[in-house]
């Protein structure tokens, strides 16, 4: 086993990550911006360094930088968690020459489903069903793309070769509008991604997101831990996910369809570690490959919720040479498991990213409750990196009992000094469409504004009018004491002023 | 102690509160027993209305509050008598008129601004595009009104609380 891990990684999944390694009895060793110092990753591993900079290209994302500290601490192995240098092959190369063990996939994996055009030709051609387009043709034209597009069929989508997220994608309902949007979208890519490359696929409407944890040793054994359902998502970015997949509940042939198949995916590129293949499923149950991410997933606590599976420590152990100690057979499903990810974002406001300081923080804690998080009571939240604050993940019986479950924990936690979009899930949580199970990714709109509906009989407007008076009551109070204060060796006017900016 | 009267405002409705000591308040006339604590110098606060408990977030807004109870969210404009007295000698609505000063909620860097001086911009419209925490953000136009001076440009640096853009 390894002598000493190092977590490349902040926040909630550094801390995830500390914990595993603490558990298998090896020392953990964290790496920080100045701007996560005082994060709980940095206090609770056995040892942490400093980067750099708050901004990641400063600090998180210095592999050379991260490579020395490794070395020079005695740390034989680094694990990425997810983003920043996860699914960096030259990481993983680098630290491969280094003689350091990389926990995650091989480079060649990496780069092999990286690029999302040659994804999808490398696992065509090991019998993974792919979505109708222009895949095997590389460097298309415009004038080639559209000579293309009806064979395909409208609508469309058109997304670069390189990068994720949503950035670069467009929606082409006719071939008369789709010009200028082949023009954005290249323009779209070559800003973010540096790379114009783009590719046609055809748009599966009504579809679903559903994808499979894979966890693949050096011994060639490949199985996979079932499915997520992950189709609730604004602006491409996921919100709640949940196992297994409503869609597919009892169906345990078509679970074992996409699992077979999500297997031979991983064997196409030689994949070692854990790995998800995300499919787009359509409402007659067809799915097809969408691509791999070659790392942890933010959402893996669900699967490891109905596993009892500890993936972190699974890949610890395949990275170490271990072979998996279950088999396929031993894979049971047990009960249900939902995460809600807490954003520091302002539902009510267009979902504006909220920063400050938590002056706050009582986690939900009970029966069937796990919360990971980086952060506590004091932390600032900081513009440099995203704004995922909370992972609220629970285990119940049945989707029923997980969901009730859900939304007494998420009422239990309190979350001062910033806003979440805490309210957004508990409007999930009690949509009649959400409740049967019925629902595609584009059930949460890109422009949902959240409106709270209040019952007028209540009386909680005038518990508010009343709060608001007495917040201003009490702010009149402060300055008439400062007021009072006339021995005090500040003036006045400054200590009201100190008062109006701490109070902001 | 004086008893202070305040008009507080929600979306239309009027609530006269007078605060008569520590413990007690009028609410449009009905005498309540209050008790207000807040809870570790944050924004959220321990309340007691005639004993039963509340706990509402309080938050300092575009000149107004926000009040969080309960996953409800209530936007109160708070006046006491003499800033109601100017407001209605004036005869302006302290909410949908006079200047706004759109300032940034966040650092970030500025990636779009789809208005331009003198443009006549409607609530809700979107005035500033704002990127931070790896995410585009449309900040938009509390209230109907028009954009007088655009204090920011497109990939400005801005700090939070800087000033953008102002609306008459």
């Amino acid at each position: 086993m390894f002598k000493k891990v190092l977590i490349a990684n902040r926040g909630e999944i550094a801390v995830r990550v500390i914990r595993s390694c603490r558990e298998m009895g090896i020392p953990a060793v964290a790496v920080f911006s100045d701007a996560d110092r005082h994060s709980l990753h940095v206090r609770y591993a056995d040892e942490a360094y400093r980067l750099g900079p708050p901004k990641a290209s400063e600090s998180y994302l210095l592999m050379d930088k991260i490579i020395k500290i490794a070395k020079d601490c005695g740390a034989d192995a680094i694990h990425p968690g997810y983003g920043f240098l996860a699914e960096r092959a030259d990481f993983s190369q680098a630290c491969l020459d280094n003689g350091i063990t990389f926990i995650g996939p091989k480079p060649a994996s990496i780069t092999a489903m990286g690029n999302k055009q040659m994804a999808r030709n490398t696992v065509r051609g090991a019998g993974v069903p792919v979505i109708p387009g222009t895949e095997g043709k590389d460097d298309l034209t415009d004038q080639e793309l559209l000579d293309l597009a009806p064979e395909i069929g409208f609508p469309l989508l058109v997304k670069p070769s390189a990068g994720g997220g949503g950035k670069g994608m467009r929606e082409v309902q006719n071939i008369e509008e789709m010009p200028s949007l082949l023009a954005a979208s290249r323009r779209e890519a070559e800003s973010s991604f540096g790379d114009g490359n783009i590719y046609l696929e055809k748009l599966i409407q009504g579809a679903r997101h559903i994808e499979i944890q894979i966890l693949a040793d050096q011994h060639g054994n490949v199985i996979h831990l079932g499915e997520r359902e992950c189709s609730l998502q604004r602006r491409h970015q996921k919100i709640l996910e949940e196992a297994p997949s409503p869609f597919i509940g009892e169906d345990q042939e078509m679970r074992d369809r996409m699992g077979t198949i999500a297997v031979q995916a991983a064997r196409s590129v030689d994949y070692i570690n854990a790995g998800t293949i995300e499919f787009l499923v359509d409402k007659e149950k067809n799915f097809y490959f969408l691509e791999m991410n070659t790392r942890l997933q933010v959402e893996h606590p669900v699967t490891e919720a109905v596993t009892g599976i500890d993936i972190v420590k699974e890949q610890i152990r395949i990275a170490a040479g271990k072979e998996l100690s279950f088999q396929q057979e031993d894979m049971q499903l047990q009960g249900w498991a939902m995460e809600c990810r807490v954003n520091a974002e302002d539902p009510f406001r267009g979902f504006i990213p909220s920063t400050g300081t938590i002056s706050h923080s009582l986690l939900p804690a009970g029966p069937g409750v796990r919360v990971d998080t980086g952060i506590y009571s004091g932390f600032e939240i900081s513009p440099y990196y995203d704004a995922l604050v909370s992972k609220v993940i629970v285990h119940g019986k049945t989707r029923e009992k997980t969901i009730a479950r859900m939304k007494r924990v998420l009422k239990e936690y309190r979350l001062i000094g910033i806003r979440t979009n805490i309210p957004l899930h508990l409007a999930l949580l009690d949509n009649p469409d959400f409740l049967a199970g019925e629902f595609d990714t584009q059930f949460v709109q890109d422009d949902i504004l959240l409106e709270s509906e209040v019952d007028p009989d209540n009386g909680l407007p005038e518990i508010a009018a009343l709060t608001a008076v007495l917040a201003t009551y009490k702010a009149n109070q402060l300055s008439a004491v400062d007021i009072d204060r006339g021995k005090s060796k500040l003036s006045n006017w400054k200590l009201a002023g100190r008062r109006e900016q701490t109070d902001s | 102690m004086s008893s202070e009267k305040y008009y507080a405002t929600i979306d239309g409705t009027d609530y006269v509160i007078e605060i008569t000591s520590d413990t007690n308040a009028t609410v449009n006339g009905k005498p309540r027993l209050i008790d207000y604590q807040q809870i570790k110098q944050g924004s959220s606060c321990s309340l007691l209305v005639d004993g039963k408990y509340y706990e509402p977030t309080v938050y300092q807004e575009n000149g107004g509050w926000e009040v969080l109870i309960q996953e409800c969210r209530f936007n109160v404009q708070v006046e006491d008598e003499r800033e109601r007295r100017l407001r209605l000698a004036s005869g302006e609505s302290a909410i949908t008129q006079g200047r706004f000063v759109l300032t940034s909620p966040m650092p970030g860097m500025v990636i779009d601004i789809p208005v331009k001086e003198g443009d006549e911009v409607s609530r809700g419209d979107v005035l500033v595009v704002l990127e931070s925490m790896k995410m585009q953000n449309e900040l938009i136009a509390p209230r109907d009104g028009v954009v007088s001076q655009i204090q920011a440009q497109v990939n400005d640096n801005v700090e939070r609380k800087e000033a953008l853009l102002t609306l008459e």
